[in-house]
């Protein structure tokens, strides 16, 4: 049995868990009243799921003839449609106050991006392209050296949380800005970091240029809309 | 407007929508192609894949699978697509162990219906014992231009670990 993605996936939610927790200690979440782990743990669970699914069936597996596969989350998880299945929970249990609760998970959400990226050093899957940098990476048995990109991108994502928690606890931000920076920040890091990683079939570069346009556009229309 | 209404058959609204997602998700899965349109596998043995992977000139991609294995079903669609990508460049081999030629057949009809792998049949599952491997299910072995084992793969691959290991094939010849 491999445990490996399991560790990575504990570090996530270790990272989510350890923001929200740092958060609430200090009241940047104030003005939400659900209860925001809740809504995590839902999001992450059905995003996980919609996301395997959509991964089986565009793989051309049926998930009702092979429902056992659905559990091999290993063969492949949809990123785009597991995060689209993310947000969509989080819009529908906290539809009454959707803004507040997102603005309260984008610090957790990078924080679990940065665990999921770290999580590579116990997958042993954080190496991408060839380089002969000095911190370049190798394979056991290997002495090609490889960038680390899945530590460049846990790199980016801690850098992230700690400039947005900054803003959420000094300068509290309008409505709606961390949430769309958050979006923002993730779109950008993946799309930074995909030409050093290796790939099949290229990642959903279109996805994270959508979540640039729509995190952005969001940051924007918080800063201007009037308190 | 928004109907209000209650739906048909005694369903909630959230059951509806369970049933929709379900009957699209039927829809999208795929179809079992004919697997007598897959001709019988070829016996193997040691001596057998050696000379198979020694005549291909290229890196050799050596995956072991089973049509009673559910996780070969999983990774089948990757490995399928990397052998079509990477084709000319690397070879592709499955190895199917301790399996009956129908099981077989049917898994490459389903699975494999296109792609540029060449499967062989080994009934008492020991070939893979030749080039350092378990008995396990699946095992994928990344074999370089020489005819030497550079990997051995216990489990599932991902996308991600398969690029790497096609890569460290290519870059070391």
């Amino acid at each position: 049995m491999e445990f490996s993605l399991l560790g990575a996936a504990a570090l996530a939610v270790a990272g989510v868990y350890s923001a929200l927790r740092w958060e609430a200690a200090r009241g940047n979440a104030g003005d939400c009243t659900a209860d925001l782990w809740d809504i995590a743990v839902a999001a992450l669970t059905v995003g996980l799921v919609i996301g395997r699914l959509t991964a089986m069936i565009a793989a051309g597996v049926n998930p009702l003839s092979s429902p056992g596969d659905i559990a091999i989350v290993r063969s492949g998880v949809d990123t785009a449609f597991a995060s689209l299945a993310a947000l969509g929970t989080i819009g529908w249990l906290g539809r009454r106050e959707v803004v507040a609760i997102m603005d309260g998970l984008a610090v957790a959400a990078l924080a679990g991006l940065a665990g999921w990226h770290a999580g590579c050093l116990v997958r042993g899957a954080c190496l991408g392209t060839i380089t002969d940098l000095p911190w370049a990476m190798t394979q056991p048995g290997s002495s090609t050296g490889r960038h680390p990109v899945e530590l460049y991108a846990a790199v980016a994502y801690v850098a992230a949380v700690a400039a947005l928690a900054t803003l959420r606890r000094y300068r509290p931000p309008p409505p709606g800005l961390a949430a769309g920076l958050a979006l923002l920040v993730a779109g950008a890091v993946r799309l930074a970091t995909e030409p050093l990683r290796l790939s099949l079939a290229g990642g959903p570069v279109l996805w994270y240029l959508a979540a640039i346009v729509v995190g952005g556009t969001g940051a924007v229309v918080a800063i201007r809309r009037p308190r | 407007m928004v109907a209000t209404g209650p739906v048909p058959f005694g369903l909630t609204r959230t059951g509806a929508w369970i049933l929709v997602a379900l009957l699209a998700i039927v829809a999208c899965g795929a179809e079992r192609v004919d697997a007598s349109s897959v001709p019988p596998l070829p016996e193997t043995s040691p001596q057998d894949l050696a000379d198979r992977i020694a005549t291909s000139g290229t890196p050799v991609v050596v995956n072991v699978w089973a049509s009673w294995c559910i996780p070969c079903r999983s990774e089948a669609p990757l490995l399928a697509a990397a052998a079509e990508q990477f084709a000319g460049e690397v070879g592709f081999i499955g190895l199917n162990v301790r399996d009956s030629q129908q099981g077989a057949r049917s898994f490459i009809a389903e699975f494999f219906p296109d792609a540029p792998i060449v499967h062989v049949f080994d009934a008492g599952g020991d070939v893979p014992l030749a080039l350092g491997a378990s008995r396990a299910v699946p095992i994928t072995i990344f074999v370089s231009a020489s005819g030497v084992p550079h990997r051995i793969r216990t489990g599932v691959l991902d996308e991600r670990t398969l690029a790497l290991e096609i890569d460290e094939l290519l870059v070391g010849g």
